[in-house]
C-alpha cells in the first residue's frame, strides 16, 4: 500500500504551537490572511510569512526540512501567478508607465512587476501559514477543538475528519486507475473517466464509514469527551503575540 | 435482539446494544489515533471520561494491542486495524457482537490471530458472538450453534457444528461454502493441468534482477531476482506489507523500478507504450471496482480493443458468456451495478482477452465463493496450457494448495523462499 501522508510530528505536537488550541491558530491564520487583504505593497507579505516560519521553527519545533519541503511544492504555484500577472497587468498598457522591458510585442512595465512580486509574495505567505499550521497541528485535536471550543456541528467536524483521513487511500485509487487503464493500452495521462471512477470509489467509502459511525451509536445522544480541549493560558499568550504581528504587518504596508 | 426489534427500535438503540465489525478493516476505523478509534463508541453513549480511560486500556489489551494507544491507525497492518476495530465494538459492553466476514482481508497469520482472541472472548461468555463467514476452516471450532444459509437465502440447517456436518455437508458444499476437512483427509488438489514440459528450457517470460523499489521512503522491495517461465503457475505469498503488490505492479510494467532490471519478453515493460504493454501482460487488481474504465460493461471490456474487428468481438462474446456475464443481457449495464462476484468475473475479461504472455492477478480469490473459485481455476489452467506464465499475489492457502506449480515467498521487501510444489 503506497500511503503519503503529511504527517505530524510528534515533537512539533508537544510545542508551544502544538499544544496552543486548533481553533484559535485557525483563527489566527485568517486574522493574519485579512491583515494582508489591505494593501498590494510586498512589506505586509514579508511580515507575516517570516511571522509563520519564525513561530513554526522556534515555538512550534518544525524540523526545517520538513517545513521546506512543505513548502516546496508552492514555489512553483506562486513563481506561476506572479508571472501571469506581471506579463498580463493592466499596467502595462498605460503610456505612463516606466517601460523596463520589450518582449516581443509585450511591454514590460515597473508597476506591473511591483503588483506581480507583490502577487507571488502573499501565495508565499498564505502557504507558509496554511504548513505551519497543518504541521503543528494534530487532525483529532482540530476536531475537538472545532467541536468543543468552536462549537461546530459534531457531524460536519467529524465528516471533515474522515475525508481527511481518505486522501492518501484516494491518491492510492487514482495511480491504480491509471495503471488500469495503461495495462489495457488507453493512453496515458488525465482522463475525465477517471474521475468517474474515483467519485465512485469516495462514495462507496464515505457509505461504509458512516455505517460504521451509526453502528457505533454516534448521533444517538449527547456525546462525552475522551479529550477535553480548555482554553488556557498559552493561548492568551500566543493571541497576543499573533496580534502584534497582524498590526506590524498593516503598518509595514502604510 | 437483546430484547429489542431492532427495525422498530431504530439504528442509534440497536448501536446501543449490538457491536458491529465489517470485511474493509480501513472503510471503519473513523479517527486517526488508535485510542480515539476505540473511545470514538463511548463518546457516543455518554461515557464519563474516567472509565472511557480505563476501558480503552482493557479493551485494547483484551485483542493484543496494549501499548499501541498512541499509533496512527493508518499506520497498522490490516490485521491489527481489524482487530481495533473489535477493540472498538468490545470496549461498549454491547450483549450482541455481529462480525460479517472480519478475517476476508487478512494474511493468514492475521486472521490466526483474530481467531484466537475471538476465541478467548467466546470462552469469557460475556456477549453474544454471530460470526458470518464463507471460509469456515477458523471460525467452526468456535461456534456453538451452526445456521447454514443457501443461495437462495433459506436456512439449510440449523444445529451444533457437529450435528450440522454430519447431516447437511453435502448440501452445504454444493451451495457453494468451504467446510472444514474430513479428520485425515488433506487439503484437495483437483486435477490441474501438469507443467508443460518446455517450461524448464524455454527462455523466461518476465525477468527481475537485484530490482529494489521505494516510494516515497524506505525500500518496499530490495533485491529481487525471479525468473518466470511460460506455463509456470507462480504464487506470490507473503505477509500484508511484504511488497507483494509492488513486485506484481513491477513485473507487469505499471511502475519502474528504482533500481535493477525488469523484463518482460525481451524489454522493460515500464518503458512499453501503453498499446504495446497491454498485448504481452495483463494485470487484475484487487479491487474489481477501483479498476473499471468505462461505463458499460460492453465498453469496458472492449475499451483499448478494435470494437470494428469481427475477431475481436467475436472473441469477446464468447469469452463473456463463459464468464456468466453474455453481453447481450450484461452489455448495457453498469460495472458498478453488479454483484460483487460479477464485478470479479468482469475484472478478469480485459486480461483474458488480449491473451497476454504474462498474467498477473492481486489477490484474485479476494471476495469470491467455492464456485467462483472453481471458475478462475479453469479458466487460469485453460491460459497455462496455450503457454501463458501466470503469477497471483494471494493470501489463500487454499487457492495456492489447488493452482500453484511454484511458491514464492517475500518477507518485508526480499525473497525468502522460492520453490516448486509439485
Amino acid at each position: 500500500m503506497i500511503v503519503r501522508r503529511l504527517e505530524v510530528e510528534e515533537r512539533a505536537l508537544r510545542s508551544p504551537l502544538g499544544r496552543t488550541s486548533p481553533l484559535l491558530k485557525l483563527v489566527i491564520a485568517l486574522a493574519w490572511l485579512v491583515a494582508l487583504a489591505f494593501s498590494y505593497d510586498i512589506r505586509p507579505a514579508a511580515v507575516v510569512t517570516l511571522g509563520a516560519v519564525a513561530a513554526g521553527l522556534t515555538l512550534g519545533r518544525i524540523t526545517p526540512g520538513r517545513l521546506a519541503a512543505g513548502v516546496a511544492p508552492l514555489w512553483a504555484v506562486a513563481v506561476g501567478i506572479g508571472l501571469t500577472n506581471m506579463l498580463f497587468s493592466g499596467a502595462n498598457t498605460d503610456a505612463a508607465n516606466t517601460v523596463i522591458a520589450l518582449i516581443g510585442p509585450l511591454r514590460l512595465t515597473f508597476a506591473a512587476v511591483v503588483g506581480g512580486v507583490g502577487v507571488a509574495a502573499r501565495v508565499v505567505a498564505v502557504v507558509a501559514v496554511g504548513v505551519v499550521f497543518g504541521q503543528t497541528t494534530d487532525p483529532t485535536r482540530l476536531v475537538d477543538s472545532l467541536v468543543q471550543q468552536g462549537r461546530a456541528p459534531e457531524r460536519f467536524a467529524y465528516g471533515a475528519l474522515a475525508a481527511y483521513q481518505a486522501i492518501p487511500r484516494l491518491a492510492d485509487q487514482l495511480g491504480t486507475l491509471r495503471q488500469a487503464r495503461r495495462i489495457r493500452g488507453l493512453r496515458s495521462g488525465w482522463h475525465p473517466r477517471m474521475l468517474v471512477g474515483l467519485l465512485v470509489l469516495a462514495i462507496r467509502h464515505g457509505d461504509r464509514l458512516a455505517l460504521a459511525m451509526d453502528a457505533r451509536g454516534f448521533g444517538s445522544g449527547p456525546r462525552s469527551r475522551y479529550r477535553v480541549v480548555r482554553w488556557a493560558r498559552l493561548d492568551a499568550v500566543m493571541a497576543l503575540g499573533a496580534l502584534g504581528v497582524a498590526a506590524l504587518a498593516v503598518l509595514a504596508g502604510r | 435482539m437483546a430484547g429489542l426489534d431492532p427495525v422498530a427500535a431504530g439504528g442509534p438503540a440497536v448501536a446501543a446494544r449490538v457491536g458491529l465489525v465489517f470485511q474493509d478493516p480501513e472503510g471503519q476505523l473513523v479517527m486517526d489515533r488508535v485510542e480515539d478509534d476505540v473511545a470514538f463508541g463511548l463518546e457516543s453513549r455518554g461515557w464519563p471520561p474516567e472509565s472511557m480511560r480505563a476501558s480503552v486500556v482493557s479493551a485494547l489489551g483484551e485483542v493484543g494491542l496494549g501499548g499501541l494507544e498512541r499509533r496512527r491507525t493508518a499506520r497498522l497492518s490490516g490485521g491489527q486495524q481489524q482487530r481495533l476495530a473489535l477493540a472498538g465494538v468490545m470496549a461498549p459492553e454491547p450483549g450482541v457482537l455481529v462480525l460479517d466476514e472480519p478475517t476476508a482481508n487478512l494474511d493468514p497469520e492475521g486472521a490466526r490471530a483474530f481467531a484466537a482472541r475471538l476465541a478467548r472472548i467466546r470462552a469469557a461468555r460475556t456477549a453474544t458472538i454471530v460470526l458470518v463467514e464463507h471460509r469456515v476452516e477458523e471460525a467452526w471450532p468456535l461456534a456453538d450453534l451452526v445456521l447454514a444459509l443457501g443461495p437462495d437465502g433459506r436456512p439449510i440447517d440449523l444445529g451444533t457444528p457437529d450435528e450440522v456436518l454430519a447431516r447437511s455437508r453435502e448440501a452445504i458444499e454444493a451451495s457453494g461454502t468451504w467446510l472444514p476437512n474430513r479428520p485425515g483427509e488433506g487439503a484437495s488438489r483437483p486435477s490441474a493441468t501438469a507443467v508443460p514440459a518446455l517450461g524448464l528450457t524455454a527462455a523466461p517470460v518476465v525477468a527481475a534482477r537485484r530490482v529494489r523499489f521505494a516510494y516515497d521512503g524506505p525500500f518496499v522491495l530490495d533485491g529481487v531476482d525471479l525468473e518466470i517461465r511460460a506455463g509456470e503457475r507462480v504464487a506470490l505469498v507473503g505477509p500484508n506489507g511484504s511488497g507483494k503488490s509492488t513486485l506484481a505492479r513491477l513485473l507487469a510494467g505499471l511502475l519502474r523500478p528504482t533500481g535493477g532490471t525488469v523484463e518482460l519478453g525481451g524489454s522493460d515493460p515500464s518503458r512499453l507504450r501503453a498499446r504495446d504493454l497491454a498485448r504481452v501482460a495483463g494485470f487484475v487488481f484487487q479491487d474489481p471496482e477501483a479498476q473499471f474504465v468505462a461505463a458499460t460493461v460492453h465498453d469496458e471490456v472492449l475499451a483499448g480493443l478494435d470494437a470494428d474487428d469481427p475477431a475481436v468481438t467475436t472473441a469477446v462474446g464468447e469469452l463473456m458468456a463463459r464468464l456468466g456475464l453474455p453481453l447481450d443481457a450484461f452489455g448495457d449495464r453498469s460495472p458498478y451495478t453488479l454483484s460483487g462476484g460479477e464485478q470479479r468475473r468482469l475484472s478478469l475479461a480485459p486480461a483474458l482477452v488480449r491473451a497476454p504472455s504474462l498474467l498477473v492477478l492481486d489477490e484474485p480469490t479476494f471476495g469470491q465463493d467455492r464456485h467462483g473459485c472453481e471458475a478462475l481455476e479453469a479458466i487460469l489452467a485453460d491460459r497455462v496450457s496455450r503457454g501463458a506464465a501466470v503469477l497471483a499475489a494471494t493470501h489463500d492457502e487454499r487457492f495456492i494448495a489447488s493452482f500453484a506449480s511454484r511458491v514464492v515467498r517475500l518477507e518485508r521487501g526480499r525473497i525468502v523462499a522460492d520453490e516448486a510444489v509439485r
